[in-house]
C-alpha cells in the first residue's frame, strides 16, 4: 500500500463531548489515526458511531474537546476561527452528500466562492474556476443555476469548487448518497481519478461498495476506531 | 503558511451585498421604506425650518440688528388707535437716547405717480436725511434728501431701484420729473437695489425700499395722519447693536410720559433672538421626529435582516466550509444592511427635496436646504444601518457551521 512517507493527518486521542443540558454526549472517545499524503481512505461506521463528528473535526469546522490534531505538520486543535477558516479554505476541499451549492449563484460563481475567502485577485477567478469545471467535465454548465443541474452535475460542480483552491485533502461526506447507482459510480470514478493525480481523499460513507474503492478503510464504532 | 489575514476588498463586499439584495428586490424595497420616509420627513421638515430662519434673518437683516422701529399703533382697519406719533416725539427720542447714530421721522402715503408715459400707485415716504443712514441705504446715482430739501420743502424725490426702473424704463431716472399726488418732483437720486424677496407678513413689516419713493418730510402733507406734525414712524439706529434693548425701554418710557402716543416699538434684534429660540425648539422637535422615524426604519431593517439570516443559514454554512471566517460572514450581512439604509437615505433625500419643493410651490412657504442637514441625515441613516444590522450579522457569524449545513 502506498502509505506515504509522512502523515498528512494525525489524530491523537481525540475526544469530542457535546454538552446537552445536564448530560453531555461523548461523540468521540479517544480517536487516534494517521492518514498519509496521497492516501485514499474511507471512514465507515454505523450511524451514531461518530462519523459526522469526526468529519467536522477533520474538516476544521469544529474543535476537539481534547486530544491532538496535526494537519500537514500544523497543530490544529487549538487554532482560532481565523486560522481554522484559512485551513478550510486552503487545505481542505469539501464534497457533501447534498452538494451544498448556493442556489442564487451560477455554477461558475459557486466554484469561485472559495477564491473570495482565499484572497485570490478577482481577475484570476474565471480562469481558475473554468479550469476546475473543465476538470470535472462541466464547462458547458458554467452559467447555469444549481437548480438546472442533474444530481451528478451538481456533485461535479461541488467537486470543482472543492478543487479550486488546490487543497491537499478532499473531504467527501457520503458523496454518492443522493445519486443513483450509475451516477454514483461516475462520481466515485472521478474521486479515484483525483486520487490518481496525487490528492489525498478522505471519504466518509456507509456504502461498502464505495468504500471498496479506497485503499484503506477506517471503521468507527461508538466513538472509537474499530479496526 | 503566512499568518497575514485575508481581508475581502470593500468593493467586493458591496458588490456581493448589492447582488444579494437585488435578488430580493421587493423585500429590500419594503425593508427600506421606513428609512426612506424617515429621511424624507427630516429633509422636508428641516427645509421648512431653514427657510423660515433665512427669511427671518433676511427681513431683520434688512432693518438691521442695531435699529429700533417706533410706529403709531394702528387698528386692523389701518386707523390710528390713539394719538399718533408727532415730529416732537422724534425730536425727544433723538435728544434722550444717548447712543443714537441716526433718528429719522417717517410719514407714509400711497400716491399716484405720473410720468410722461406712466401712471402707477406708489408708496411714498416723507422723511429726513437721517433716514439714509438709519436704514443703511446705498445710492446708485445722485444724492439722498438733504436738510435744505427738508427746510425749504423742496419738491425733490429719491427713487427705489425697482420703482425707478418701472417709472423710467428707458433712462437712468435721474434728472427726470415725476408727478406725485398732483405736484411735480425732481428726481435727484436713485437707490441701489437691495436684495430682499417679497416677504409674506413676517414678524416685522419690513419696508421694501426698492419700491419706495422718498421725498422731504414736510413736502408730504397727505397721509393717514391728518395732523400737520403727525408722523407714522420713527426709525432709530444705534451706534452699537447691544444697546437696542435698553434704548427701546427708554423710548417707551419717554413717549408714555411726554406725548402719550399709542405706539408699537419693534426691536429687530429681539425679534431675531426670539426667532432663534423658536428655531431651536423647532429643531429639537424635528430631530426627535427624525430620531423616532429612523429608529422605526432601523427596526424594519433589522427585522428583514434577521429573516434573511434565517433563510440563508445553509448559505452561511457553505461559506464557512469554503473558508469564510465569522468576521467575513458578519461583514456580508453588515454590508447588506448598510447598503439598504444608504440607498434608503439617498431615496429619502430625493423624496425630501421633492417634498420641500412641493411645500414651497403649494403651501407658499419659503424652504431652504442646508447641505449640513443632508450630511447629517445621510450619516444617521448609515449609522442606523450599521447599528441595527449588527445583531443579525452577529447571529449569522455565530451559527455553527455543521449545524448550518444540516439545515434544509
Amino acid at each position: 500500500m502506498a502509505r506515504a512517507s509522512r502523515p498528512l493527518v494525525t489524530l491523537n486521542g481525540v475526544t469530542k463531548v457535546y454538552p446537552r443540558g445536564a448530560v453531555s454526549v461523548r461523540a468521540l472517545a479517544g480517536v487516534s489515526l494517521e492518514i498519509g499524503e496521497g492516501e485514499f481512505v474511507a471512514i465507515m461506521g454505523p450511524s451514531g458511531s461518530g462519523k459526522s463528528t469526526l468529519l467536522s473535526l477533520l474538516g476544521c469546522l469544529d474543535r476537539p474537546t481534547a486530544g491532538e490534531y496535526w494537519l500537514d505538520g500544523e497543530a490544529v486543535a487549538g487554532l482560532d476561527d481565523v486560522h481554522l477558516s484559512r485551513i478550510r479554505n486552503r487545505r481542505i476541499g469539501f464534497v457533501f452528500q447534498s452538494f451544498h451549492l448556493i442556489p442564487e449563484l451560477s455554477v461558475l460563481e459557486n466554484v469561485q466562492t472559495p477564491l473570495l475567502y482565499g484572497g485570490v485577485p478577482v481577475p484570476e477567478w474565471p480562469g481558475r474556476a473554468e479550469a476546475c469545471l473543465a476538470r470535472v467535465g462541466l464547462s458547458h454548465r458554467a452559467t447555469h443555476r444549481p437548480s438546472e443541474l442533474s444530481g451528478g452535475e451538481a456533485q461535479r460542480a461541488a467537486i470543482a469548487r472543492a478543487l479550486v483552491m488546490a487543497p491537499r485533502v478532499i473531504l467527501a461526506d457520503e458523496p454518492t448518497g443522493n445519486l443513483d447507482t450509475a451516477t454514483g459510480d461516475e462520481i466515485a470514478g472521478l474521486l479515484h481519478d483525483l486520487h490518481g493525480e496525487g490528492r489525498t481523499i478522505i471519504l466518509v460513507t456507509h456504502n461498502e461498495a464505495l468504500a471498496a474503492a479506497a485503499q484503506r478503510t477506517i471503521r468507527l464504532r461508538d466513538g472509537r476506531v474499530d479496526s | 503558511m503566512t499568518r497575514s489575514r485575508v481581508v475581502i476588498p470593500p468593493r467586493l463586499l458591496v458588490h456581493l451585498a448589492a447582488r444579494s439584495l437585488w435578488l430580493h428586490k421587493l423585500r429590500s424595497t419594503l425593508s427600506i421604506l421606513g428609512v426612506v420616509f424617515g429621511v424624507a420627513a427630516v429633509v422636508a421638515m428641516s427645509s421648512v425650518g431653514e427657510g423660515a430662519r433665512r427669511e427671518a434673518l433676511q427681513q431683520i437683516g434688512a432693518l438691521g440688528v442695531d435699529t429700533i422701529v417706533v410706529r403709531t399703533k394702528v387698528s386692523a382697519k389701518g386707523e390710528a388707535e390713539g394719538p399718533g406719533l408727532s415730529l416732537r416725539d422724534a425730536d425727544s427720542i433723538g435728544a434722550v437716547i444717548p447712543h443714537s447714530q441716526a433718528v429719522a421721522a417717517v410719514r407714509e402715503a400711497v400716491l399716484q405717480a405720473e410720468t410722461a408715459s406712466k401712471r402707477v400707485d406708489v408708496s411714498v415716504v416723507g422723511t429726513t436725511p437721517a433716514y439714509e443712514e438709519a436704514a443703511r441705504l446705498a445710492l446708485r446715482q445722485g444724492r439722498f434728501l438733504t436738510s435744505i430739501d427738508v427746510r425749504d420743502r423742496k419738491r425733490t424725490a429719491v427713487l427705489g431701484a425697482e420703482i425707478a426702473r418701472s417709472l423710467f424704463p428707458l433712462s437712468e431716472g435721474i434728472g427726470e420729473t415725476v408727478r406725485l399726488g398732483g405736484d411735480w418732483y425732481d428726481v435727484v437720486g436713485v437707490l441701489e437695489a437691495r436684495g430682499s424677496r417679497r416677504s409674506k407678513g413676517g414678524p416685522i413689516r419690513a419696508r421694501d425700499v426698492n419700491q419706495v419713493v422718498f421725498i422731504p418730510l414736510p413736502s408730504l402733507d397727505s397721509g393717514p395722519d391728518r395732523r400737520p406734525d403727525g408722523i407714522e414712524e420713527v426709525l432709530l439706529r444705534m451706534d452699537e447693536g447691544r444697546a437696542v434693548t435698553a434704548a427701546a425701554e427708554v423710548v417707551r418710557k419717554v413717549l408714555a410720559r411726554s406725548s402719550g402716543a399709542e405706539v408699537e416699538v419693534f426691536v429687530p434684534r429681539e425679534i431675531l433672538q426670539q426667532t432663534q429660540r423658536t428655531q431651536r425648539i423647532f429643531n429639537v422637535v424635528t430631530g426627535a421626529v427624525a430620531g423616532i422615524g429612523l429608529i422605526v426604519g432601523g427596526i424594519g431593517i433589522m427585522n428583514i435582516m434577521l429573516a434573511s439570516v434565517a433563510e440563508r443559514t445553509r448559505e452561511v454554512g457553505i461559506r464557512r466550509a469554503v473558508g469564510a471566517t465569522r468576521e467575513d460572514v458578519a461583514l456580508h450581512f453588515l454590508a447588506e444592511a448598510t447598503l439598504l439604509t444608504t440607498s434608503g437615505g439617498v431615496l429619502g433625500i430625493v423624496l425630501g427635496l421633492i417634498g420641500s419643493i412641493a411645500i414651497q410651490q403649494f403651501a407658499g412657504w419659503t424652504t431652504a436646504i442646508s447641505p449640513w442637514m443632508l450630511v447629517a441625515a445621510m450619516t444617521t441613516a448609515l449609522l442606523v444601518g450599521i447599528g441595527f444590522g449588527f445583531y443579525p450579522a452577529w447571529r449569522a457569524a455565530h451559527l455553527e457551521p455543521m449545524e448550518a449545513l444540516r439545515q434544509q
